[in-house]
């Protein structure tokens, strides 16, 4: 039977078969740390909680008195940032600025969609999304006609200015049309010098990206080759639905067409699903991890009513996560917002075979209830006690999380969101009361009670 | 309740566009259509408390107003027939966060709910919210904040209303996915919400006080 790609990928993560070790001790503690992982994620026995970070940013740049802008840009400052962050918190698995963008990137071509730190926000804030109707209302026929074409003379011209020149050239189509259409495509590159421009300027954005991969690459040696802690976070994709509001129409061009030509939204949405399905494989195989993780936006509660999240969202993201669980892939759900009335559509993916983030908005116990047997869940430890409780506290909602969660497994221990602002002694906290009190014993109860 | 108000209270777009245009032509009184229409935004934000409509319901049916009032005002000779006020509301989001549809479902709904809006958009610096509360003099200022390491921002910015001795007269809510009593307490607001209509409720107690 051929091997699927997830699963090959899942042994070689176990393995950690690319790491070197710094010695026998960490390359057990590895091992552990992942076994305990997957098998949470499979709803099988296993021997702790893990406890396991969805992301830390402004909390692990402060290791290094590093801003959002410094994360952007110095590569090795926040490097070093995060390696002390997890040489002092013992964490099962490591995320590390993966989600920090390499500002070079974006800079070398006056990218628009963004507003940056140390640019047009203060350096100590993380960069943030200009939601914006970069696909008009009109254009679905266009895009759907030929989508790749109408990305690169249409969409990329209205992100980047450097891209501009692009919009001049004739459609990519016509090349085919014999000689005619090729000496029209070549001669409108050679007529128009703004065209090896923007070739030029994607070069230099790719070069800063060239360094940012190789920045990346040195993680898993420093942290989980040092600290027996193994990545967390591999390939990546998006619900069809939110690819629409964030990334073309925004969320009111978006909302807009659910009521004026809802038909062609479905139809984008069919056309994008292969894409993201291809999205999510490719990076999964790139990374070498079998963890997909989906971050979904637009699909909480009362951002749409049922009959609308029936409609538009949930069939679409369905067929994308049933995918990349047919390639081995486990998939991580990452929900922001409040998602207590979705929950139950995650039990009609084979079961073991998501991860489903919640942040404290949704009700985590109600959750368990809903899918305990079915998936594993995660997260909801809020961030606002985080930065502004005690300890005790912290205590006192992670042993209550402990106990309603962890009997039958399938829960890990982790933030409500990204974190920024944290107490220390509250990171550590939660960290000593995961391993204490989440310990099961032989018979897969909770030792503590 | 007129049909008119029916159709874009059920958010029948080309049905009530067509209407709007047949009563124009009918002579019918522009501010009496302006009326009808501003009644189904009433009937809008109240299926969207009472959880029937979301909010893709009601920013649609924002724009479905702009609409009519695109094709009514310039019709309109006098003003009048404007919606009396119980109170002012300031609203921005933070100094540092873009985010903008959670302040602008709240604004919504606290028009819908009689109060009169003053909206200083997003990344809004302490003292524009100094300023604007010195010349708008409202009754209530909410302050949204969506990212995590805002927290401080909105401390600060309701630190600068407090040192300008303009708060004696207003509330301070705050809102926001991440928002808890623990950073209300940090920011020293009044009140917090996680939930558009909770809030307005909340404001509407506070004038109910006054």
């Amino acid at each position: 039977m051929v091997q699927k790609l997830g699963e090959k990928l899942l042994a070689d993560w176990l393995s950690g078969s690319h790491i070197t070790f710094k010695n026998e001790k960490i390359k057990k503690k590895y091992s552990a740390n992942a076994k305990r992982i997957i098998d949470t994620i499979k709803l099988k026995k296993t021997d702790r909680i893990p406890i396991i970070p969805c992301a830390t940013q402004k909390f692990a740049f402060e290791y290094a008195n590093a801003t959002y802008k410094d994360a952007m840009y110095d590569f090795d400052k926040i490097r070093t940032a995060y390696i002390r962050q997890y040489e002092n918190i013992d964490f099962d698995a490591y995320v590390g600025p993966e989600f920090i963008y390499p500002g070079g990137m974006f800079d070398a071509l006056q990218w628009k969609r963004l507003k940056l730190p140390g640019n047009h926000l203060p350096a100590d804030r993380p960069f943030q999304f200009e939601e914006a109707e970069y696909m008009k209302a009109d254009e679905y026929d266009e895009f759907l006609d030929d989508p790749s074409d109408w990305m690169i003379r249409k969409y990329l011209p209205r992100l980047s200015p450097k891209l501009e020149p692009l919009a001049g050239l004739p459609s990519f189509h016509n090349i085919l049309n014999y000689y005619h259409g090729l000496h029209d495509f070549t001669f409108a590159v050679a007529d128009n010098p703004g065209v090896l421009d923007a070739f030029k300027a994607l070069a230099k954005s790719g070069k800063v990206v060239s360094k940012w991969y190789d920045h990346l690459a040195k993680f898993d040696q420093e942290i989980s080759g040092n600290y027996g802690i193994p990545h967390l976070l591999g390939g990546c994709s998006h619900a069809p639905y939110d690819v629409i509001c964030n990334y073309f129409r925004g969320w009111r061009g978006a909302i807009s067409d659910l009521y004026r030509q809802p038909e062609k939204m479905l139809k984008m949405m069919d056309r994008l699903l292969p894409w993201m399905i291809d999205y999510g494989v490719s990076s999964a195989q790139s990374t070498g991890n079998p963890i997909c993780t989906l971050y979904i936006y637009k699909g909480a509660d009362s951002f749409m009513s049922d009959e609308q999240f029936d409609t538009f969202y949930w069939p679409t993201l369905k067929k994308l996560i049933m995918a990349l669980v047919d390639e081995g892939l486990m998939v991580w759900v990452f929900t922001q917002g409040t998602y207590d009335t979705r929950l139950k559509y995650f039990a009609e993916i084979p079961s073991g075979s998501c991860l489903i983030h919640l942040e404290s908005g949704s009700d985590i116990f109600k959750a368990n209830e809903v899918l305990s047997g079915k998936q594993c869940i995660e997260g909801n430890v809020p961030n606002s006690m985080l930065a502004n409780g005690t300890a005790d506290e912290v205590e006192q909602y992670c042993r209550k999380l402990i106990a309603e969660c962890g009997p039958g497994g399938g829960y890990m221990m982790d933030f409500s969101a990204f974190l920024d602002e944290a107490r220390r002694e509250n990171i550590h906290k939660m960290v000593e009361v995961t391993k204490h009190y989440g310990q099961y014993g032989l018979d897969g109860r909770l030792k503590q009670q | 309740m007129s049909e008119l108000t029916d159709l874009i209270a059920d958010l029948k777009e080309q049905e009530a566009l067509k209407l709007v245009e047949e009563m124009l032509e009918a002579g019918k009184e522009p501010n009496t259509i302006l009326s009808a229409a501003r009644k189904a935004l009433d009937v809008v934000g109240e299926r969207f408390e009472q959880k029937y409509y979301f909010i893709p319901d009601l920013i649609f049916s924002g724009e479905l107003m702009a609409k009519v009032a695109s094709l009514v005002k310039p019709k309109i000779q006098t003003s009048g027939n404007e919606k009396e006020t119980i109170g002012k509301f300031l609203i921005g989001t933070v100094e540092g966060d873009i985010h903008d549809i959670g302040k602008d479902v709240v604004a919504f709904l606290m028009e819908m709910n009689g109060f009169e809006v003053k909206d200083l958009g997003v990344d809004v610096p302490k003292s524009v919210f100094v300023n604007a509360t010195i010349e708008f003099e409202p009754d209530i200022i909410g302050i949204s904040g969506l990212l995590t390491n805002v927290f401080d921002d909105i401390r600060d910015t309701i630190k600068a209303i407090d040192d300008a001795g303009i708060r004696k007269n207003c509330k301070i809510i705050i809102g926001g996915g991440q928002l808890d009593e623990s950073v209300r307490k940090h920011t020293n607001a009044d009140s917090f919400t996680t939930d558009a209509g909770i809030g307005v409720q909340q404001c509407l107690e506070w004038m109910g006080e006054k």
